[in-house]
């Protein structure tokens, strides 16, 4: 009896149900080269991996309670420095990929001493128009970095010829990447961040140092931010401001709230269904938002803590019209 | 003397809710601090741990000077503290709640905790072990798992003090702890109350309700922000100004 | 231009932005205060509001008053189904509401793009020709769009502040539970303050289009601009919209003289960050 294991998930269950999902999707994954070659699709699966890397991490320092409503900038310090460094000084970009995201790091631990006084509200304003100015100074800096019309021509990792050794790059950074965010997650480091998030108040009277808390976990979110900004410049030879404006980074807000924000596996399961889902119905065209749109609103009347909890819900739905039937009888 | 505290004031614009506070805990002693509603109590504990910053005065802690020190470095130095409305951790089970708590003593390094290290396995099963130590010690064994919001209220005060049980504090200031609670309950928490201080632990508590007193080896009175009265149990019982600044407030002389 | 018609084209200008940016924000607090809604689409229903208007008059070859009247019935019903059918259900529960308007924001830009390409176009303007005094000319348009945003700005005011449903209004801002207890009745002023909040943002957009220049995704900037404005003015003030819409209508009319259009924008972005984090409040804000 004195050996439970104790999980910051409420059920352990759970957690093992996690772990299956995630290797089996790993093997999955890795097949996918060997029997589809359509590069479209492995374009979309490769995006699909950085999104993911993207909302994790931005999943991970909600944990704390804090809406950074500036992730897709910080993609967006990672991506251009590294494809300026790459382009502009003939770095190669293997060394400029982890530069970017030391930037976007560097910053955002920068911002986010002052940032850590704020409480929720103010501190998703203040964010939200930080991460405007960002994308505002990039454009304005339009002689180095393109300007609205983006930067192009930036050195890749290998070559242009096929999309194959990228697929499995980003797989292994999107893999490491997750491992790393899903360890913290559940060690102490993880804990806190949720006391910190339930009531600042008792966390700091049980010693926990919120403000550092809060910008160890600010500065983490921004470096796997950058970091996937950054490699994805590298891939896509060239990035542009819409990809990390404001509506960039709501999307990326929305795909872990419809996957559900109490679950760590919840963005990748948004990411998937919002992001790469309504990419196969690339023949609806222009028509496509609209699904994106139709899939948003099912989710958020019917399934109101996201997909993750889905099977939780049919579950209590099944069980309750089990008790109604012996009711009945 | 293990807190020494002189000429404490706070002031909010020109209210002064707490004016030229002096009164020392004894170590190993219960001291009582209480008053009628409103009176500053908990005010009082938001400057002595780190909520607010007092506008004057000087808190001493083991001989130290702790005025105006964080919240989680004056829980660092081991003093450890309950709230009246009682937030807890309320997404977390019961055990959570407490493993949560145990920050400190052991607490392990950023490099153990993400490699998840033998050292840290060990602290966390170290850990596990003294929160169901403190569970089964509280009366809390049997609803460990449960989710902490879905206990009565009784049992989320008793949760508040295991979870500042935690911190291992020798200083332990509780905010009305049995406020609330029925007449069971308040038994065990005097229990518990009384077995902490046995274990060494200095206790302050703040309450309206005159039965704690007799658990109190000195009691301070205050009223409007300032001491009115200081003594045993018994003296201050019989002491007429304290019992004219309770007629009209909310107080309890029953039980 | 000399610096004397330069002084007065910007002031023109900004008091132009400035009367806009103060509409569309207080139909946005309006919604805010009164019926608790969060409604990041205000800036895309702007931008359908222009839209519409243009397609009045130029498919319809409506007079441009005219269209400007069915574009205000038509969003602001539009804006009464909104809040029935979507708002209500996602009241209190902010990433619902985030989740939601997203939602109607992607409906809304898309059947734009789809109907309109990714052309801009201007809307034919609501007056012609050119006012001259001395060597300073400004066109009709810019007055009259100066002029309407003005007084309706002056009246939107007095009706808060004078008359019986604006004071109710402001009742329940500030504390609805007690204006219940008064018995004010809630539902029908919060329809009132619906209703007033979309035709605004109608009015707004179906005269900005002709000032600027029509994009699907204008309603972005705006969104944007309407939310430094409240959280610069402090929540709860209505001293701090005006105050807030002021000066951003007349950083946004002036600093693009000196800087580029997006450097512009990033000073005043970051201003208002420093700004706010030394005063979250705003400048004349209460509570949240």
């Amino acid at each position: 009896m004195s050996n439970e294991r104790i999980s910051t998930n409420i059920s352990s269950w759970n957690r093992n149900y996690q772990f299956i999902i995630y290797a089996a999707l790993i093997v999955v994954l890795a097949l996918i080269p060997v029997f589809i070659s359509s590069p479209f699709i492995i374009h979309i699966c490769i995006l699909t991996l950085v999104y993911i890397i993207a909302t994790t991490s931005l999943r991970l320092v909600m944990t704390s309670g804090q809406f950074p409503l500036a992730h897709a900038a910080f993609m967006g310090i990672g991506a251009y420095s590294s494809a300026m460094l790459s382009k502009y000084w003939g770095w190669s970009p293997w060394l400029t990929i982890p530069i970017g995201a030391i930037l976007a790091m560097g910053l955002g631990v920068f911002i986010g001493f002052p940032f850590s006084k704020l409480r929720t509200f103010y501190y998703a304003m203040v964010s939200v128009f930080f991460g405007a100015g960002i994308v505002q100074v990039i454009v304005a800096f339009g002689k180095y970095t393109g300007g609205s019309g983006g930067l192009a021509g930036i050195p890749t990792l290998f070559g242009a010829a096929s999309k194959i050794p990228y697929f499995y790059f980003f797989l292994a950074l999107a893999v490491v990447s997750v491992l790393i965010m899903y360890r913290l997650e559940f060690s102490r480091f993880g804990l806190n961040l949720k006391a910190i998030d339930q009531s600042y108040l008792v966390a700091g009277s049980i010693g926990i140092n919120e403000a550092r808390n809060r910008v160890i976990v600010l500065g983490i979110g921004c470096f796997f931010a950058g970091l996937a900004g950054a490699a994805y410049s590298a891939y896509n030879m060239g990035i542009s401001p819409t990809n990390i404006d404001m509506t960039a980074t709501l999307w990326l807000v929305l795909y872990v709230v419809v996957g559900g924000m109490g679950n760590f596996a919840g963005p990748i399961i948004g990411t998937i269904f919002l992001y790469m889902v309504p990419q196969f119905y690339r023949g609806l065209k222009e028509y496509t938002p609209f699904l994106t749109a139709a899939l948003l609103f099912i989710v958020i009347f019917f399934i109101p803590k996201g997909i993750v909890s889905l099977p939780k819900l049919i579950w209590q739905k099944l069980k309750g019209r089990k008790t109604k039937r012996e009711i009945s009888q | 003397m293990i807190l020494e505290v002189e000429g404490l004031t706070k002031q909010f614009g020109g209210l002064a809710a707490v004016s030229d506070l002096k009164f020392n805990v004894i170590e190993g002693e219960i001291l009582g601090l209480i008053g009628p509603n409103g009176a500053g109590k908990s005010t009082v504990f938001n400057l002595l741990t780190g909520v607010i910053t007092p506008t004057k005065g000087k808190v001493s802690y083991k001989g130290k000077n702790i005025t105006g020190k964080r919240q989680h470095e004056v829980a660092k130095l081991g003093i450890g503290r309950t709230f009246q409305l009682n937030p807890l951790f309320p997404n977390f089970t019961v055990l959570q709640n407490v493993v949560a708590s145990f920050q400190l003593r052991p607490s392990s390094g950023f490099s153990d905790t993400f490699f998840n290290t033998k050292k840290y396995r060990d602290h966390e099963k170290h850990i596990q072990e003294q929160s169901l130590e403190i569970l089964k010690m509280v009366g809390l064994y049997k609803v460990r798992n449960e989710l902490a919001n879905s206990q009565p209220h009784g049992y989320q005060k008793m949760l508040g003090i295991a979870r500042a049980l935690a911190v291992k504090p020798d200083l332990l200031l509780l905010d009305e702890p049995i406020a609330g609670m029925n007449p069971d309950e308040i038994d065990n928490t005097l229990e518990v109350i009384q077995k902490t201080q046995a274990s060494g632990v200095s206790i302050v508590l703040v309450e309206h309700n005159m039965r704690i007193m007799e658990l109190c080896n000195r009691v301070v009175v205050i009223n409007f922000g300032q001491k009115i009265a200081e003594g045993t149990p018994k003296e201050i019982r019989e002491n007429k100004e304290v019992v004219r600044a309770y007629l009209g407030g909310a107080y309890d002389t029953e039980r | 231009m000399t610096s004397l018609s330069l002084i007065l084209t910007t002031g023109v200008n900004s008091i132009i932005l400035s009367s806009m940016y103060i509409l569309l924000a207080l139909g946005f607090a309006f919604l805010f205060s009164i019926m608790g809604i969060l409604n990041f689409a205000h800036g895309v229903i702007y931008m359908v509001s222009a839209f519409l208007c243009l397609k009045f008059t130029l498919l319809l070859g409506m007079n441009p008053w005219l269209a400007l009247v069915c574009t205000v019935i038509i969003v602001a019903i539009f804006g009464v189904l909104l809040e029935r059918f979507i708002f209500r259900r996602f009241y209190g529960d902010m990433n619902g509401t985030i989740v939601a308007c997203l939602g109607i924001i992607a409906v809304l830009q898309n059947s734009v793009v789809i109907t309109e390409g990714y052309v801009v176009e201007k809307i034919p303007e609501f007056a012609h020709g050119f006012m001259r005094i001395g060597a300073f000319s400004v066109s009709w348009e810019r007055i009259v769009t100066l002029l309407v945003g003005v007084i309706l700005l002056v009246l939107v005011l007095l009706f808060i502040n004078r008359t019986k449903q604006g004071q109710q209004m402001q009742a329940i801002a500030q504390d609805t539970e007690g204006a219940i207890f008064q018995g004010i009745s809630i539902h029908g002023i919060a329809a009132l303050a619906c209703i007033i909040a979309f035709s605004l943002a109608a009015v707004s957009g179906s005269l900005m289009g002709s000032y600027l220049s029509f994009s699907p995704y204008m309603g972005d900037n705006i969104t944007m601009k309407i939310l430094q404005i409240l959280v610069l003015g402090g929540i709860g003030s209505i001293n701090g919209i005006l105050y807030a819409g002021l000066i951003l209508g007349t950083l946004d009319a002036s600093l693009p003289i000196f800087v580029n259009a997006a450097a512009a924008q990033a000073i005043v972005l970051f201003v208002i960050v420093v700004i706010l984090l030394f005063r979250p409040k705003g400048l004349f804000g209460r509570e949240v």
